[in-house]
């Protein structure tokens, strides 16, 4: 059997390559595959969060200044991480598991005052619809009609989980659980629960599970040493101080503290930063903002709404034989030669250099302008588990960079066949807040430099400039409308409508659930704002009669034009001037329209409209 | 918009004459011509060329006359360059054994232009002389050859095989002393080029020879007007300014015995996710959407109806913020843009103007929504100042939605006893970035590497070589593939001089710093070891296993069973690519 599974493995590997090589075609026919968002998931397998919620009586209190209470908190912020998995990795697993409940509900019903809430699975429209029947002061109440509060027994709630992880047949990437709670002694000094609890919890990490703590603020602080640093996993590196921070007091602070947590960093490439010949030190490259889209639709069978299968096939028109990828070839035509190579010679025409990033040398950061710039930045950060040492040099060199103000110049090769590009390696040093929360990690951005086909020259208008006191004027304005800057400020009103556009069909909602577009301007408080400096900076630039929002000005026609709208007079041309213009190869040259009546003139026959059809039916015809 | 250019190659013989080791002027000429008309061909683009050739055995020109204007040969009249003159140029252009005043080819070109463009509109018209300036040359009709150049609107190019920077009198560095022929014509070229206020005398030994001053198509323009809450507005016009160039064909799929595209068809079936594979009509099917977990059936129409619209066009101020509140680490998009007011608009420009000198004086930036048309999806996104000393616009780059970003936390280095360095290995890396500077500051700045236009730029190497084996298969369609070309591999490389200066700092840090390759066992197994070498083999697999793995590769999240199995290709498959995990 196991002969048989390499030999079936090694049958789909070779015609998978294949068809991949095949299927990718359409898309990578610009030559440039989808660079940076290349994380392959499934090969990787699935990301799993448990949210495990402390249920007891102190979790419902609410705060001073009409605070929300920790449930509550907890609620939004998982219904967040909801919403977000949805959207930005719809393949992650989630559940949500309360504990210290009065009510129990998991698969046996074995262990006591736990309650599955959710299974780990896919987040869908009715499981976020679930989660925000728990919020607010109602939330409250359904909580406690079904779950009721009642004894806490950590480690059952643990063993109850790992069966979660246990139950699931997918392979799983990455094992995370969250422990929500506001009481640092969960158990009231029950030694013996203390001690079941973290023997759970070892058996857990044990197996590959993360634990995380997200405690929240209670009345004279949360104690970690307690109980609860026995039971988390220990921190990524020794300096990491995760388990004194503070506990979270406001929603804003926990969902930052989630969020950083809830997503594995996946980098798109682990290569070597080369220094110099025999000078390699391992990186991983990671993406920190790429564009979210909106995905693809999908087809689906009317009559069941179940997803179909689409196979593309290539069939020989003549014969009608299924061809395969090797019975093809590839082909340019450019100044009407067909350039023909085989698909293998047009892969490795974009062949440079092995995977990696080469140092080229140093430059003031000056020198890296604002204007540099193609696509998402990159984040480059150590990977001492592929060569031990690396994160010595790398730290050494992002504080030298850092210090001395300079960045490195790289080139840089995604993967085999991607062609080079030069990357600016900006150092950025590591940052925390009070609460020890890392703001800014420490790691080298890479910005993607534009070679000098990417620079458009542009003719620039000589225009009058701005006097001191209009430019004065417009300081005032901007004062008005001075406002911080957050980047995570801005929702993707296109995306976000398109989620509740589904969500709403989902759950049979009468109508989508209202977006705000966060990217609207608030024109009435910025009008309020400015007063009459609008007018007063108009007042200043403008003569009076000026329009600023009329059409741009009309093109002034040429005065010819200007007596009606006839169309210029054809203009025929001779077959001796035609025929030069053939033999020069100049065809080009003319309009489209000059074309199509010289086919009329000469009664050529064209199928298409497109330039290159015109030019080589009046090529045929006049070279006879 | 057509701009129309003649080369003018001087194939005299003493361009055939080189120091040793050295290419002769003749042949690095020979390849600026041939990259220069390869660049136009494959960009189509439609600006006609001629050729003309002094020093050549034949004399072949308008002028000629009696013992006036020899050897000196229009090789090719003003036509679209094409695949032919491509091989004309490789095959038939070769160093001759005569001599020709280099004005004399300058006025022959100008007659050449003249003639052949005579009734037509142009918008440039340009001579690209490549020559060593090594013929005797009358400088008493100069004047008279400028003030014709001017009067045509004549663009002039110099390529020389020697630096111009030493100036004409000292020798340049490395090479040979200049000839007097040589001082002088450079005198005279000199002059000609101050009188047309044109800064390109380009020496041939520099490592961009192959990459011509680009005649590039005009830019989009896109009018708008930036509004500042509902009674401020400003016309502007943005364009792009920096953007991923792309080729503009692509590759078609053809058989491989016919090269026809028509004799092969693509066709795509849709089927049911049961066991017999039930094939379904495309009518009978719907779209829909996964939400998470949920299949949403949500039809085209309703789609549309319900999707987000906006009112159009806008260039609207969110509000103000400080430039250190934008990180460029943060820049999204594949473009920058930069806003103008409209050229005829003295008004507008005035008042964008104050806009951009009031946040370049507070420095801070306009953060703007930004949407391209009605259909277009809006951005936010930051104005920069940016003020030159001939002009003054706003620099636009996109920022990132809340769902753009990965908010990763990575553990800290600098706390981390384990990693952190002593002071003898911070010197060496201050050593190491000493000897690799690429920005040298002896008196005058200069820049040893630049991807960017400036004296030395590097073109995408990747068009670079595609438009090289291009040529070669278009030209010679039997032969493989020629290796990429060493200016282009030496390009992309450290420059000579900093790759010599960083050797010992180099050495130093290999001593300061241990590393050591962690091999795991898993990675010991490579594809060749799980498949052996018969990869290749597959390609004559059955119809069968290709249906197969269409079932496989198109699962998402489909039936549990087969998803193992998927998934465990998936892993092999990652070996295969090299992309193992570790």
């Amino acid at each position: 059997p196991e002969m048989w599974n390499v030999l079936v493995a090694r049958l789909l590997h070779a015609s998978m390559a294949q068809w991949n090589d095949y299927h990718h075609e359409d898309e990578d026919v610009d030559g440039e595959e989808r660079d940076e968002s290349g994380v392959d998931y499934t090969s990787t397998g699935r990301d799993s969060l448990v949210f495990l919620v402390d249920a007891s009586k102190e979790m419902f209190i609410k705060g001073e200044d009409e605070e929300p209470s920790p449930f509550d908190m907890t609620m939004q912020c998982v219904r967040s991480v909801y919403t977000s998995k949805i959207i930005s990795s719809d393949k992650d697993l989630v559940a949500l598991v309360f504990y210290g409940t009065e009510q129990s509900k998991n698969p046996r019903n074995s262990f006591k005052h736990v309650y599955i809430y959710h299974d780990l699975d896919l987040p869908g429209a009715r499981r976020v619809q679930d989660v925000d029947g728990l919020r607010g002061e109602k939330g409250a109440q359904v909580a406690g009609e079904t779950m009721g509060s009642g004894n806490t027994n950590l480690g059952e709630a643990l063993w109850c989980c790992s069966n979660l992880y246990s139950d699931i047949k997918l392979r799983l990437s990455h094992k995370r659980l969250m422990i929500f709670t506001c009481r640092d002694t969960p158990h009231g000094g029950d030694g013996e629960r203390d001690r079941q609890a973290r023997t759970k919890a070892s058996d857990l990490k044990e197996t590959g599970v993360v634990i995380d703590l997200m405690h929240l603020m209670k009345p004279g602080g949360f104690d970690v040493s307690l109980f609860f640093c026995d039971v988390v996993s220990p921190p990524e590196d020794e300096a990491e101080l995760g388990l004194q921070m503070e506990p979270c007091g406001k929603l804003e602070d926990l969902q930052k503290r989630v969020r950083a947590k809830e997503m594995k960093k996946r980098s798109v490439a682990r290569l070597n930063l080369c220094l110099g010949e025999g000078m390699n030190v391992a990186v991983g490259v990671y993406i920190t903002a790429l564009q979210a889209r909106k995905p693809n639709a999908i087809k689906l069978y009317r009559d069941n709404n179940e997803p179909v299968r689409t196979k593309t096939r290539l069939y020989h028109t003549q014969t009608g034989s299924l061809l395969l990828p090797s019975d093809t070839k590839r082909v340019q035509v450019y100044a009407g030669r067909q350039i023909v190579m085989e698909k293998d010679e047009v892969d490795v025409i974009k062949k440079f250099s092995d995977p990696g990033l080469e140092l080229i040398g140093f430059k003031p950061m000056e020198r890296l302008k604002l204007h540099h710039h193609l696509r998402s930045a990159v984040f480059i950060y150590p990977e001492e588990e592929m060569v031990t040492g690396s994160a010595c040099v790398f730290t050494a060199l992002l504080r030298r960079c850092s210090e001395r103000n300079v960045f490195a110049l790289c080139k840089y090769t995604r993967i085999r066949n991607s062609p080079p590009r030069f990357l600016a390696l900006v150092p950025q040093k590591e940052e925390v807040d009070d609460g020890q929360a890392q703001i800014v990690a420490p790691g080298f951005h890479g910005i993607f430099l534009p070679y000098a086909d990417d620079i458009r020259t542009l003719d620039t208008p000589q225009l009058p400039t701005a006097s001191e006191s209009q430019v004065d004027k417009m300081k005032e304005i901007v004062h008005k409308l001075r406002f911080k800057y957050r980047s995570d400020a801005f929702e993707n009103p296109v995306l976000q409508q398109h989620y509740r556009n589904l969500e709403a069909l989902a759950l049979d909602l009468m109508a989508p659930e209202h977006i705000e577009d966060l990217t609207m301007p608030n024109v009435n408080m910025m009008d309020q704002r400015l007063g009459s400096l609008a007018q007063e900076f108009r007042d200043l630039v403008y003569p009076a009669d000026y329009n600023p929002e009329g059409k741009t000005a009309p093109k002034r026609k040429p005065a010819e034009a200007a007596g009606g709208t006839e169309k210029k007079p054809k203009v025929e041309m001779s077959e001796d001037e035609l025929r030069g213009h053939v033999q020069k190869g100049n065809l080009g040259k003319l309009t489209v329209p000059v074309l199509k009546d010289a086919c009329k003139q000469f009664g050529v026959k064209v199928t298409g409209t497109k330039k290159q059809e015109l030019i080589d039916a009046l090529t045929a015809q006049l070279t006879k | 918009d057509n701009s129309t250019l003649v080369l003018c190659l001087d194939v005299g013989f003493s361009m055939s004459n080189s120091a040793t080791g050295q290419e002769p002027p003749f042949q690095q000429a020979k390849k600026v011509i041939q990259k220069f008309v390869q660049r136009q061909v494959f960009a189509e683009n439609k600006d006609e060329l001629g050729l003309v050739l002094f020093g050549s055995d034949n004399t072949k020109n308008n002028l000629a006359k009696d013992d006036q204007y020899q050897n000196i040969s229009v090789h090719r009249h003003l036509m679209i360059p094409n695949f032919e003159l491509l091989e004309e140029i490789q095959n038939d252009v070769q160093p001759g054994s005569q001599q020709a005043d280099w004005l004399d080819a300058l006025v022959v070109c100008m007659d050449l232009l003249q003639n052949e463009t005579l009734g037509k509109k142009y918008e440039r018209l340009n001579i690209v002389m490549l020559t060593d300036l090594n013929t005797p040359s009358s400088p008493d009709q100069l004047d008279i050859i400028i003030g014709n150049l001017k009067r045509a609107g004549i663009t002039l190019q110099f390529f020389l095989p020697f630096p111009v920077d030493g100036g004409g009198s000292n020798p340049p560095h490395g090479g040979k002393a200049l000839s007097r022929e040589q001082q002088q014509g450079l005198e005279m070229t000199k002059k000609v080029m101050m009188s047309l206020d044109e800064e390109d005398v380009t020496g041939v030994c520099n490592p961009d020879l192959s990459v011509f001053k680009r005649v590039e198509k005009r830019p989009m323009a896109w009018p708008c007007t930036l509004t500042i809450g509902s009674s401020l507005s400003i016309k502007i016009v943005g364009y792009k300014a920096v953007c991923e160039e792309r080729p503009r064909k692509s590759w078609s799929v053809v058989d491989a015995q016919t090269h026809q595209k028509d004799d092969i068809k693509r066709d795509v079936v849709y089927c049911l996710n049961d066991d017999e594979e039930t094939e379904v009509q495309k009518d009978d099917t719907i779209q829909g959407y996964r939400y998470g977990s949920d299949i949403v059936p949500f039809s085209k129409v309703d789609q549309d109806q319900m999707k987000y619209k906006t009112d159009g066009k806008s260039f609207a101020v969110l509000g103000f913020t400080k430039q250190s509140m934008i990180n460029r680490h943060q820049f999204v998009g594949t473009q920058v843009l930069k806003v103008f007011a409209p050229k005829d608009d003295e008004h507008a420009g005035v008042a964008l103007s104050g806009l951009i000198r009031a946040l370049d004086d507070l420095k801070m930036v306009a953060v703007v929504r930004y949407v391209y048309a009605r259909n277009g999806n809006p951005q936010v996104g930051a104005a920069f100042p940016c003020i030159k000393e001939k002009y003054e616009c706003l620099v636009y780059v996109q920022l990132p939605f809340m769902e753009d970003l990965r908010q990763y936390s990575f553990p800290s280095l600098e706390n981390n006893k384990k990693y952190t360095p002593s002071e003898d290995q911070l010197s060496a890396v201050d050593s190491l970035i000493d000897s690799m500077m690429l920005v040298e500051e002896d008196g005058e700045k200069k820049d040893l590497f630049k991807t960017v236009p400036g004296s030395y730029h590097i073109p995408n190497p990747q068009y670079q070589r595609l438009f090289q084996c291009l040529h070669h298969r278009a030209v010679n369609p039997s032969v493989p593939l020629p290796p990429m070309d060493p200016w282009l591999t030496t390009a992309l490389q450290r420059p000579l001089a900093v790759a010599t200066r960083c050797q010992a700092p180099l050495e130093t840090l290999k001593k300061k710093f241990p590393l050591k390759e962690v091999v795991k066992k898993k990675e010991l197994k490579t594809s060749k070891e799980l498949f052996g070498n018969s990869l290749g083999t597959g390609i004559s697999t059955s119809l069968a296993v290709w249906e197969r793995v269409g079932l496989h590769s198109s699962l998402g999240t489909g039936s549990s069973a087969s998803l193992a199995v998927w998934e465990r290709v998936g892993l092999h498959s990652s070996l295969g690519t090299g992309r193992s995990t570790f």
